[in-house]
């Protein structure tokens, strides 16, 4: 068979996209980020406790007074887990995606129930969008519209759009056909039969569409996160990455509570609206009787109550706290310029980063850090929604991504070095030294090589050169698998003494955490060790002087890396600036190092 | 009087090249030759006309036809050829929109299985019509009323269609058909999804009906006793073609072809036939100075039975002005019910 260029295809239509039609895109991006800050400004404006009052007297009326309690003491929960903010910005990015995903779907399935053409064209499409692993749409989205909110609702959209547009149609044709024959007997226009007949009986099938575009655009939540669009699936990334368990956790329950929520209120919102459902759900209130909890507050007064929270809510936000930052007027160097960083949830990566977070809002700049996984940074950086990064392996490692996006990058120099990758055992496998000693304790290992990322530069180094290098390749398989993965695997293995043997990097702080062996590298198959670079984006340096001369200079050594590392080891998740602060009081005048002001 | 409703050579063909196959029917093509070829012709050549204040049955089995006839008299169905004429207008020269108008004013429709809305009300589906006319919604909901008293259902406007029996639903079905005021009433197997004795209800109310409103209806239906019993005339299809159109005397004794004859067997012909289709109009045999009971024309059959039984002769038909058209012997009564044709019955005679 001969080979199929069809990557090949896709690429030159994406560089053909990128290139004539970014009008479009921006003209997306700017209606869906429009959409996005207005409803997440909406959210955010009012007090965490009346906000879930207004949610709460919204489930009251859909679902009656235990909903509505339940309602209250959930989203109290987001708010005690501290998690508020992120909740509601995935809230936003939710109604946002599902709202563009209903204009989009709904005609569509009108459309489609109607003409069997449209059917049968719509039906492949949707299949395609909806399997299409998520992670493959994810890279063209943030090259057409960047890293962020845009992008996040674009794959959220593509993966929701399908059960919009099937039960829609499914809706629409499962309406009796001699219901939609009485209806033309009588002279109706087409419009009014979709209007009067098909839409009414069809909408329990359709809200229940609506109900699923919801939840899948939930469930998208946390891979959106991974283009920096923050919220609950930010958090959730963020806690994978830095093998968080409890964080992660928390974020979870924030998701599992908006997603129970929203779905406990489309479901119900479909009876409420639907003729057939209002009477049925009468009926069965007049079978249970007037019981309080049966009690639901008619819509006119939802209305009111919701309005009268929602004035009260408004009043306190402008009455609200405004947060400022004191800048000292003498090294005020940035005035107020925003400088955005992105990083690898990678230890080096996050305390260089908080550390110049830290050094550069001291020289008045304000800055923003979002983490992301090494390909959407990478891209981020290129496409210049990032200024610049701290934690770019060179020459080896993240050798992939300089070969693509190296021309549109500077590279800044770099602070750390050198880096060194390995075979990492624990060290109470006393008689397995060197790489050449895998060779006979194999049956041990069960012949298991735990790694990370298949896309991790090391990876291939290992599989196509460590093992041969020691005649290891019949013996070991190497397991892909994630960096949380590798460490959780090493750290379960580790509490029970078994054997284990993982692909690490030097500097990791599981080498301070656990007492591990490097494997000797007698042979030196693994090559030089890297560096660790600092990469902005084109013209960065130009645009910012100062911030350029002072990275370009920025170096580190192994006892400041590490110290700082383990300062933010030890005060933990969020308190990463506070971490640098108090490490930054310990190196008197660091910061003048760091960032002189002539 | 001149015709509400007539069909003129309707043909109707599902499949490819339509207008092709209407073509080779002209000729005389077989429907099954048609059939090989993956083309359906549902109706072939039908023509008839319906009279106002008629009401006019088309008797077929399943497949026969007779509905897909039926919905090309309103234009749901485009007919593939031939012409639909209601008070002289040609109805398939018409765009869809003014379709849509004759359809909301002067075509109504009763449905098999009822077809009511189930998110309306009883009163909301009767005014269905109405509001489609764009009638303000006061007016509607009174002549909704009257349609829904009218049959029988007073009382259950609010009520909603699943909480009806199917015979209530039915009348709602009618209520929502006779509320726009249009004359023509097509009615597609209205009452066949109903149980017997309702069946005979529904029957009874809308010959009453009729009476009063003289409605002209064109009433589809797979059942011979119903089509005898409403029918002022009926036409009988099978494959598509309609095989004889007449009154249900015409069918039951000058049947036009052994799948007629055949038919008609299982007809109650005591129910059907009356004194004018048994008299021998030869005068033989009438005892001109007897003082005994006489029939009329309409007089049914099982009354002549029951008069028959208390002569010694024949029983004498007598007209409107007292004049003797027609006398009735009892072997005559006994070869009808036998299920005798009229020639046959002729021949003995």
């Amino acid at each position: 068979m001969p080979r199929l260029p069809l990557g090949d295809w896709v690429d030159s239509g994406v560089d053909w996209l990128l290139a004539h039609m970014s009008w479009l895109f921006d003209a997306i991006k700017t209606v869906v980020e429009g959409m996005y800050d207005g409803i997440n400004a909406a959210l955010a404006a009012p007090e965490p406790l009346l906000l879930a009052g207004i949610l709460a007297v919204i489930a009251w009326w859909l679902r009656g007074l235990v909903a509505g309690v339940l309602a209250f003491a959930g989203f109290l929960l987001i708010d005690s887990l501290d998690l508020w903010d992120r909740a509601m910005s995935t809230l936003a990015l939710v109604l946002v995606a599902t709202v563009i995903a209903l204009v989009i779907s709904i005609p569509l399935g009108i459309w489609a129930a109607r003409s069997r053409t449209v059917s049968a064209v719509v039906r492949p499409a949707l299949d395609l969008l909806q399997t299409m692993p998520s992670m493959v749409l994810l890279i063209p989205a943030i090259l057409f519209f960047g890293l962020g909110t845009s992008a996040g609702v674009i794959a959220t959209l593509i993966f929701a759009l399908a059960p919009g547009v099937r039960m829609t149609e499914l809706g629409i044709r499962q309406v009796d056909a001699e219901l939609v024959e009485a209806a033309e007997a009588f002279g109706t226009s087409p419009r009014d039969t979709l209007l009067r007949v098909q839409l009414p009986l069809a909408l329990p099938t359709i809200m229940a569409g609506v109900n699923q575009v919801i939840m899948l655009g939930l469930s998208m939540v946390v891979i959106a996160g991974m283009v920096g669009t923050g919220g609950l699936g930010g958090a959730v990334n963020e806690a994978i990455g830095q093998l968080d368990i409890g964080f992660g956790f928390e974020a979870g329950v924030g998701i599992v509570v908006l997603a129970i929520y929203l779905d406990r209120m489309t479901s119900a919102l479909g009876t409420q609206i639907s003729p057939l459902g209002r009477r049925a759900a009468a009926k069965a209130r007049m079978a249970g009787g007037a019981k309080p909890w049966n009690y639901r507050p008619r819509p006119a007064f939802a209305v009111i109550g919701v309005v009268v929270l929602a004035l009260v809510a408004g009043g306190m936000g402008i009455f609200g706290p405004s947060s400022g930052t004191k800048v000292n007027s003498a090294t005020d160097v940035g005035k107020g310029k925003n400088i955005t960083i992105g990083y690898i949830p990678w230890d080096e990566g996050i305390a260089s980063t908080f550390l110049w977070k830290e050094v550069l809002e001291e020289r008045g700049y304000k800055v923003t850090t979002t983490q992301y996984a090494a390909g959407p940074l990478y891209t981020g950086v290129a496409t210049g929604q990032i200024d610049f990064q701290t934690d770019a392996w060179l020459p080896t490692t993240h050798a992939e991504y300089w070969k693509k996006y190296g021309k549109q990058l500077d590279d800044l120099g770099s602070w750390y070095g050198s880096t060194s990758l390995e075979l990492t055992v624990p060290s109470y496998m006393k008689d397995v030294n060197t790489l050449a000693d895998l060779k006979t304790h194999a049956s041990e290992f069960g012949g298991r090589i735990t790694g990370i990322e298949p896309s991790a530069g090391m990876m291939g180094l290992l599989k196509t050169k460590v093992l041969k290098e020691y005649g290891l390749q019949g013996s070991y398989d190497v397991v892909d698998g994630s960096t949380p993965a590798m460490l959780a695997e090493l750290q379960r293995a580790y509490a029970k003494k078994q054997p284990i043997v993982v692909t690490l990097w030097s500097p990791h702080w599981a080498y301070s955490e656990y007492k591990l062996k490097k494997l000797k590298d007698p042979k030196n198959a693994w090559g030089k060790g890297d560096g660790v670079h600092t990469v902005a984006r084109k013209g960065f340096a130009a645009d910012n002087p100062d911030v350029g001369k002072w990275l370009r200079d920025f170096r580190m050594t192994e006892g400041q890396l590490t110290g700082l590392e383990a300062q933010i080891q030890k005060s933990g998740k969020g308190e990463e600036q506070a971490a640098v602060r108090s490490w930054l009081k310990q190196h008197p005048g660091l910061v003048d190092q760091l960032a002189p002001v002539t | 009087m001149s015709a509400r409703l007539e069909a003129e050579h309707l043909h109707k063909v599902f499949g490819r090249r339509p207008d092709q196959a209407v073509e080779r029917l002209r000729q005389g093509t077989d429907r099954e030759e048609l059939r090989a070829d993956g083309i359906t012709a549902a109706v072939v050549d039908a023509s008839f006309s319906v009279a106002p204040g008629e009401i006019f049955v088309v008797m077929g089995l399943s497949g026969s036809g007779k509905s897909t006839l039926l919905r090309m008299l309103n234009g749901l169905l485009e007919p593939t050829a031939g012409r639909v004429r209601y008070d002289g207008q040609d109805l398939t020269a018409l765009s869809d929109r003014e379709l849509r108008a004759v359809r909301a004013r002067k075509i109504s429709m009763v449905f098999q299985h009822f077809a009511l809305f189930p998110h309306r009300s009883v009163r909301e589906n009767a005014a269905y019509g109405l509001e489609v006319q764009g009638v303000p919604r006061a007016e509607r909901e009174r002549r909704a009323g009257e349609a829904l008293a009218l049959c029988g259902l007073a009382g259950w406007e609010d009520s909603w269609p699943d909480e009806l029996s199917g015979g209530m639903q039915q009348r709602v079905g009618l209520a929502r058909a006779l509320a726009t005021d249009a004359d023509l009433l097509l009615m597609d197997e209205s009452f066949s999804a109903l149980d017997p004795l309702i069946r005979r209800d529904m029957q009874d109310q809308l010959l009453e009906l009729q009476k009063s409103l003289k409605k002209t209806i064109v009433f589809i239906t797979h059942d011979l006793n119903e089509a005898m019993r409403l029918g002022d005339r009926i036409a009988v299809m099978r494959d598509g073609r309609i095989v004889q159109t007449g009154t249900a005397e015409d069918i039951l004794l000058r049947p036009a072809n052994d799948y007629v004859a055949s038919f008609i067997q299982d007809v109650d012909r005591s129910r059907v036939l009356t004194a004018s289709s048994v008299m021998d109009t030869g005068v033989d045999g009438h005892e001109a100075d007897c003082a005994c009971a006489t029939a009329t024309p309409d007089t049914p059959f099982t009354d002549l039975c029951a008069l028959s039984a208390r002569l010694t002769h024949p029983v004498a038909v007598l007209d409107e002005a007292d004049e003797v058209v027609g006398v009735v012997p009892q072997e005559r009564l006994v070869a009808f019910l036998g299920g005798e044709s009229a020639e046959e019955v002729a021949a003995h005679a």
